[in-house]
């Protein structure tokens, strides 16, 4: 987060010309907007930390013995006997902490972070609408759910075909899926974590619109990650449950059954797509009437 | 635009949201009323449903009034005693998957998070599987109870006959139309005759078109919602691919093979049988003193800190109350449990 990266997001920017057709440079504001997020050393350290998880699980079960089925996070005991299973660890370990608090870093640090670096004027000179700065902007956080459990995936899958035997995967239900059927569930899995980060990335964005200072929004939005899923753990709180950004969250067992339960996927994604449509309206109503000083 | 304006849809996003949230489950449920039946005609309807083929969800919801325990994150009840396991599994919601194809194949899904208990059924091959355990174990049923009492020996009016007048005097039968999982419903109501029970009603949802028991719903006297009910949220009257009832058990599971459950109640030899008090509704169920030393010799200091926890301690002994069942832990040993207040176990146990 130094001048020097701050600076990089301006140069990034410079190539918006006025004269510029409408639809590439609608492109190019996309463009720049990933290229920023992804030439921070700071993304690629998060990545790094998510890719670390599966990693630290494979070499722990690898040094000493798996223990007893039924102990620890879900599918532990599996990995010894078949290495691709770190991935599905790695992710029901990652999805209630680590990717939440990862996207809350970008998601807060988006407006915000720009506002208190002062570059957030220089991205409104530029003949981009407030709407489409904001759009392009949700899109970088989209981008950084989809990398991050990414990452997690394929670092998990990676040191489990180098410690582990690697074999057919077995389903919840008992069933056995071969190496087709595994990397459709897996990306399947990828979309649905993915989409279940959207609407806590939706409340971040509305989070750093509010504020100059990152930090504030980033940790407002890591406080409600926290908050939803303490609440969806209380039974008292049974009616709120479905309403609950979090409730689906660790929904995507449902993708390693036979047949796949689709009704997971489907709820939580009109769930998520509720949570876009309204923080993102939230974040329209006060980023465009916003006054930007900075 | 001025800046009130900007907010604008904020408010209309929300407002849709919210409008959507409501009138979506509402848009599900609408179907139209089945034609008229006797309770009769209904329970035929029932018992000649045997061979549907379907596949389905099934939701079991209770409101007991017991407390209930954290089901997911850090301070889930994971511990693996009998007794909170036992309760967890009436306290706590459940989803299941069903699929059925006729009366011999069959596999039900409970859907834990991030894992799966499997029971498959195909012809007298019975495989229990969970995936949490990696533990599968087989069953052969014997051959006697795949040729079990044919449907044929009775018709389904007859049974329905039968039934209607076993339970008739006690009981007050009506149907009612309703809706089920989008399907067109019979309700049949059974209301106790007598009022010294806590059941307030039993709903039975039935299937129009197939017969197909789609929802059992049991209300506690005294209030609106049911305490406990099992339905299907969604079913499709479709045969199932064969593929669901073929199980084969996964590489590296642990395979038991016990022998077919005794067609007797297994109760341990030695112990006394349990008595029953009364009859219809308001029958009681006692068991004499030792039978629960016997049984809970395990008893963990856990399973008693339960026990304390559940229970509140009247005269002569200590007493579970719920909304449907009371169960009463006498002093002196025996347990008696029924459908009936607390007072009446008292009364019963002296």
């Amino acid at each position: 987060m130094s001048r020097a990266e701050g600076g990089g997001a301006v140069s990034a920017r410079r190539g918006l010309a006025p004269g510029d057709e409408e639809r590439p440079r609608a492109f190019a504001l996309l463009g720049s907007q990933l290229a920023v997020l992804f030439r921070r050393r700071r993304t690629w350290a998060m990545l790094g930390a998510l890719a670390l998880v599966p990693v630290l699980i494979a070499v722990a079960v690898r040094v000493t013995d798996a223990g007893t089925p039924g102990d620890g996070p879900a599918f532990l005991s599996s990995i010894a006997d078949n290495g691709l299973f770190v991935a599905f660890t790695a992710l029901s370990v990652s999805v209630p902490l680590f990717l939440p608090l990862t996207l809350s870093v970008v998601a807060g640090d988006t407006i915000a972070g720009e506002a208190s670096l002062g570059t957030l004027r220089y991205l409104l000179i530029a003949p981009a609408s407030r709407v489409r700065v904001l759009a392009v902007t949700y899109a970088g956080v989209v981008a950084f759910a989809l990398a991050a459990t990414l990452a997690v995936v394929l670092a998990g899958v990676g040191i489990g075909a180098v410690l582990f035997p690697i074999r057919d995967v077995t389903l919840l239900s008992g069933d056995t899926v071969d190496a087709g059927g595994f990397v459709l569930r897996t990306l399947l899995l990828v979309g649905y974590t993915s989409l279940s980060l959207l609407g806590l990335g939706a409340i971040g964005l509305f989070a750093s619109t509010l504020t100059t200072v990152p930090v504030g929004a980033m940790a407002a939005t890591v406080v409600l990650a926290a908050a939803g899923q303490i609440a969806d753990a209380l039974p008292q709180l049974a009616w709120l449950h479905p309403w609950l950004f979090s409730h689906y969250w660790l929904g995507f067992g449902d993708l390693l059954r036979e047949p796949i339960a689709w009704g997971s996927y489907a709820s939580d994604a009109l769930l998520q797509l509720a949570y876009v449509a309204v923080f993102g309206a939230l974040a329209y109503g006060r980023f465009t009437t916003k006054d930007v000083l900075s | 635009m001025n800046k009130a304006a900007r907010w604008l849809p904020a408010l209309v996003v929300s407002a849709v949201v919210a409008a959507g949230a409501v009138a979506l489950p509402a848009v599900a449920s609408a179907s139209s009323a089945p034609p008229a039946r006797t309770p009769e005609q209904v329970l035929a309807l029932v018992a000649g449903s045997t061979d549907v083929a379907y596949s389905g969800t099934l939701e079991q919801t209770s409101d007991l009034g017991l407390p209930q325990l954290p089901t997911s994150g850090p301070g889930a009840s994971s511990s693996s005693s009998d007794a909170a396991s036992a309760l967890e599994l009436v306290t706590a919601p459940h989803t299941a998957r069903v699929f059925a194809d006729g009366p011999t194949r069959l596999r039900v899904q409970v859907l834990d998070s991030l894992a799966e208990r499997d029971v498959v059924r195909n012809g007298s091959d019975v495989w229990l599987y969970s995936s949490r355990e990696s533990e599968a174990a087989h069953v052969v049923l014997p051959s006697r109870s795949s040729a079990t009492p044919s449907p044929e020996a009775t018709t389904p009016a007859d049974l329905a006959r039968r039934i209607v007048s076993a339970i008739e005097p006690s009981t007050r039968l009506a149907v009612s139309g309703g809706s089920v999982a989008g399907r067109s419903a019979y309700e049949l109501t059974l209301t106790p005759g007598t009022s010294d029970t806590l059941v307030g009603h039993v709903t039975l949802s039935v299937d129009a078109a197939t017969g197909l028991p789609l929802r059992v719903a049991v209300t506690a006297r005294g209030h609106d919602s049911a305490a406990f009910s099992i339905g299907f949220r969604s079913i499709d009257v479709s045969a199932p691919s064969a593929e669901t009832f073929r199980f084969t058990p996964p590489a590296g599971t642990r395979v038991t093979t016990p022998s077919p459950a005794p067609s007797a109640p297994a109760l341990p030899s030695g112990l006394p049988r349990p008595a029953v008090l009364g009859s219809g509704w308001t029958s009681i169920l006692e068991l004499p003193a030792g039978t629960l030393d016997a049984s809970d010799s395990a008893a963990s200091p856990d399973g008693l800190a339960l026990l304390d926890q559940l229970t509140t301690p009247v005269a002569g002994g200590r007493a579970l109350h719920t909304s449907l069942v009371s169960v009463l832990l006498t002093s002196d040993g025996r347990v008696l449990a029924g459908s009936v207040p607390v007072e009446t176990l008292e009364s019963a146990a002296r």
